[in-house]
């Protein structure tokens, strides 16, 4: 593992992250709008686009990497994607939330190590 | 948040439908990924666009498309700190099918990871019988 494959996974993980809390911004927005709203069509270009960017990032990542270098931080963004919606979404998170996000990630780390 | 609807609307479903369109894809992906690792070594590598010399990864794109339709539809009507986790289980579907359909063996730390993959959706799934008596 070098240096500007943990860079260019991380970059992956980012975009993958705010792509997802964007589409779900989106599509709030198109519940309590409109599918024409600006507050709508605008962070689903963004999401759409940060997707996109992460798709091939993950093509690049996979011709050279072993899936078990790359799913365990896919595993990771269970939970970070849970704390970031409930900060910056606002959705409400429980205790349990947070225990099962957590589980949820650890297990699917220890499935892809191996 | 609008009423849930019923039916072939219904985001639990769409929820299904974009995880097995995912699984799918992400097939392809490794497939196609595989096959154009070869002519990578070019400047332009860390971008992953050689990989779309691959018939794999064409055959893929409609299916992201699918994903992502589904996915919004999802979204529409779940919490993100919801449907997101439960969107994690092929990590744990795509071993056991291959342990009860292939007869593949699993060791005993991808077992410890199951369980706690399992245990980690019950967490998440009993607010989900909560908030389905709300709607």
């Amino acid at each position: 593992m070098t240096t500007i494959s943990l860079v260019l996974v991380l970059a992956a993980l980012l975009a993958f992250v705010a792509g997802q809390l964007l589409l779900k911004k989106a599509m709030d927005a198109a519940n309590l709008h409109s599918f024409r709203s600006m507050k709508f069509l605008w962070p689903l270009a963004a999401g759409v686009s940060l997707l996109g960017a992460q798709f091939f990032l993950n093509l690049g990542l996979l011709q050279r990497y072993d899936l078990s270098f790359i799913y365990p931080f896919q595993g990771l963004s269970v939970i970070i994607i849970s704390i970031a919606a409930a900060i910056l979404l606002r959705e409400k998170l429980t205790l349990q939330l947070v225990a099962g996000s957590v589980l949820i990630s650890a297990g699917i780390v220890l499935v892809s190590l191996t | 948040m609008q009423s849930k609807p019923t039916g072939f609307a219904n985001p639990w479903f769409h929820l299904a439908l974009s995880v097995l369109f995912v699984a799918v894809y992400q097939l392809l992906l490794k497939l196609g990924a595989t096959e154009t690792a070869h002519i990578a070594g070019a400047r332009w590598a860390w971008t992953g666009l050689s990989g779309l010399a691959s018939l794999y990864v064409w055959l893929g794109l409609p299916l992201i498309l699918l994903s992502l339709v589904t996915w919004l539809q999802v979204l529409r009507f779940i919490p993100l700190s919801i449907a997101f986790p439960i969107s994690q289980v092929p990590h744990i579907l795509v071993p056991l099918c291959s342990w009860l359909i292939l007869g593949e063996s699993i060791n005993s730390l991808r077992w410890a990871g199951i369980a706690l993959v399992s245990l980690g959706l019950a967490l998440v799934a009993k607010p989900v019988a909560r908030l389905e008596e709300r709607l």
